[in-house]
């Protein structure tokens, strides 16, 4: 039962932290002529970069509860999986490239990130 | 250097130097407002302390530096890059707080810097092309 609600914890803190940078890119390219405050106003005036603030402060709670049932080295690791997701949710969403280079580069990141958050 | 490659490089520099403050600013605020309870008095000894608006502001710089960078870079990379916030906090917390690094972790630092150098090459010179 304990290691179901860790599961879900996990899974909701994925979802949001995801969810939360994806449409927050959403709200960036959204009106692409606009500059300056011209663009910060109409990506308040648009329910993207709301969506985006309202993931982060979920993301927020979610993680201290998730922190609370894993430890911090742990939660960091698991937590990694959503560079997995935005980078498949780009490339869905925003039709940005895999090409190797890009791919080497994440899987880098994620190994370094792994082993400064593992041996911490 | 071409203008959309400084955007990518000031962008991140800053992007790196305010997240690192934030997470500086946190520390000290955590460290003075120890001992760490989650109740109502440690809360405010949170709010009242300083550092905490010194990270608040960090964050908010940080936001801004983001959605400014997301205009052109590819969410899923800007993404992976941002881990580069790593090692700029390990880094500062050797002199600062004196926190020790091992040598696992000097490699987990290399190995990031080595995928953000990927990612910055991966980058076509111009975005419309091919994003």
């Amino acid at each position: 039962m304990k290691s179901l609600y860790v599961v879900a914890l996990w899974g909701m803190n994925l979802l949001v932290d995801s969810a939360g940078h994806l449409a927050f890119k959403a709200a960036a390219i959204e009106n692409d002529t606009a500059t300056g405050w011209a663009h910060w106003r109409h990506m308040l005036a648009r329910p993207w970069l709301w969506v985006g603030i309202v993931c982060f402060i979920a993301e927020f709670v979610l993680w201290l509860a998730f922190l609370s049932v894993v430890p911090l080295s742990q939660g960091v690791l698991l937590g990694m999986l959503s560079i997995v997701i935005i980078m498949i949710g780009g490339r869905i969403w925003f039709h940005e490239h895999f090409t190797r280079l890009r791919v080497i580069g994440v899987a880098l990141i994620v190994l370094g990130v792994a082993l400064v958050g593992g041996a911490g | 250097m071409s203008d959309i490659r400084r955007f990518y490089f000031v962008g991140f520099l800053m992007l790196l130097v305010m997240d690192t403050f934030s997470q500086v600013c946190f520390k000290i605020a955590a460290n003075h407002a120890e001992p760490f309870v989650l109740n109502f008095a440690w809360l405010l000894r949170v709010l009242t302390e300083p550092w905490v608006y010194g990270s608040i502001i960090g964050y908010l710089g940080a936001f801004v530096i983001w959605m400014t960078l997301l205009r052109k870079v590819s969410v899923g990379v800007a993404f992976a890059a941002s881990h580069l916030e790593i090692i700029g906090v390990m880094i500062i917390s050797v002199p600062l707080f004196g926190e020790h690094l091992n040598l696992v972790q000097y490699l987990g630092a290399l190995l990031i810097l080595a995928g953000v150098v990927c990612l910055a090459y991966s980058e076509p010179k111009e975005p419309q092309t091919h994003a």
